[in-house]
């Protein structure tokens, strides 16, 4: 009992690793067994609806979307990568068919300044915490004991009627 | 590291900076401009097979040789009939040329409409229907009437989003025609 009493943080942080690596694994294993319509409807997720204004190519009706999610199935039936597929649409659409900006140029921003602005903030945060618990813990000194006894029998002393 | 707080002022200054003087670049450009242009431009013509209304068959392949204007169109969108007059002008001037080809691409319509459509009015050049959407997915299309000009080696030599005029049709063929083969 003393033993694991003494190793329970080092238990506590094992387990938690534990679970943190059991979680990982479990959604690498489950990324990779993707089946060809469910890889098909998560790229056409991504893709905007050519002659819609903001509908995905998942969520759109037209003839457009339609026809899209088709040629998306056919190309990952095919063999064609995730990679593949979004740039055959980008070289015919342009950037504009991704709903989400891409990793590179102006995207890298985007994606950037989030993080960017977590660090930061998190940073500051840090150091305002620090600075709080620099700060001296204040005592009262035996003059301001006085004080508080004086003003308490002041309050306790009924006040004397004016000069009658 | 002394002054930590004035370290992350800084940071956030230059991060402030950056993001102004990056959008401050941006002011004027359109996001979505790519849209109102085609990618396909000077790069090879996409592959597509589609069938006239009386059966022929019109691909890459049988276009090949020619300066072909590639028009996509359907009955019920109000630009595409504007844009029509335009169409008929500038095809009578070039319909004897033998190194022209024009071809109309019905997009996102039904066989039906189309057929009574073309029976009423029936234009002189190729009417083919896309029922798979095929062809206009190849272009790139978002939405009709967009016109595509292909070189006679076959690159993709000019294209109009929205409705078309003469001009703008005899440029794109002029721009077709002097891609040299």
């Amino acid at each position: 009992m003393n033993v694991v009493a003494r190793h329970r943080r080092t238990l506590t942080w094992v387990a938690l690793l534990a679970l943190v690596a059991g979680v990982l694994v479990y959604v690498a294993a489950s990324g990779g067994s993707d089946t060809p319509a469910t890889r098909a409807r998560d790229l056409s997720a991504e893709l905007r609806c050519p002659d819609c204004e903001s509908l995905s190519v998942l969520d759109s009706h037209t003839q457009s979307a339609r026809a899209i999610r088709a040629d998306i199935l056919r190309r990952v039936e095919a063999g064609e990568s995730d990679e593949e597929v979004r740039q055959f649409y980008v070289d015919t659409y342009g950037e504009s068919i991704l709903l989400s900006p891409e990793g590179g140029g102006l995207g890298v921003l985007v994606w950037g300044v989030p993080v960017i602005a977590v660090l930061l903030g998190g940073a500051g945060l840090v150091l305002a915490l620090r600075r709080w618990q620099r700060q001296p813990r204040l005592h009262a000194s035996g003059e301001d004991e006085a004080l508080v006894e004086r003003a308490l029998a002041d309050r306790a002393t009924p006040e004397e009627p004016d000069g009658e | 590291m002394k002054h930590p707080a004035r370290w992350i002022t800084i940071a956030v200054a230059v991060v402030v900076a950056v993001i102004g003087i990056v959008l401050a670049t941006q002011v004027g450009t359109d996001p979505t401009a790519d849209t109102r242009s085609s990618p396909l431009l000077g790069k090879a013509a996409p592959q597509f097979s589609v069938r006239t209304l009386d059966g022929a068959r019109v691909t890459n392949t049988t276009l090949a040789g020619k300066a072909v204007i590639v028009n996509f169109w359907n009955t019920w969108c109000t630009p595409c009939r504007e844009e029509h007059d335009a169409l008929s002008i500038f095809y009578a001037r070039h319909a004897n040329e033998p190194d022209f080809a024009m071809v109309g691409i019905v997009r996102d319509d039904t066989a039906r409409a189309v057929g009574s459509y073309q029976k009423r009015t029936p234009d002189p050049w190729a009417i083919a229907l896309d029922p798979s959407s095929a062809a206009s997915l190849a272009f790139g299309t978002r939405g009709q009437p967009e016109t595509y000009a292909i070189s006679p080696d076959g690159l993709v030599a000019g294209a109009q989003i929205g409705p078309a005029t003469v001009e703008s049709l005899d440029r794109m063929l002029d721009a077709a025609r002097r891609i040299p083969q």
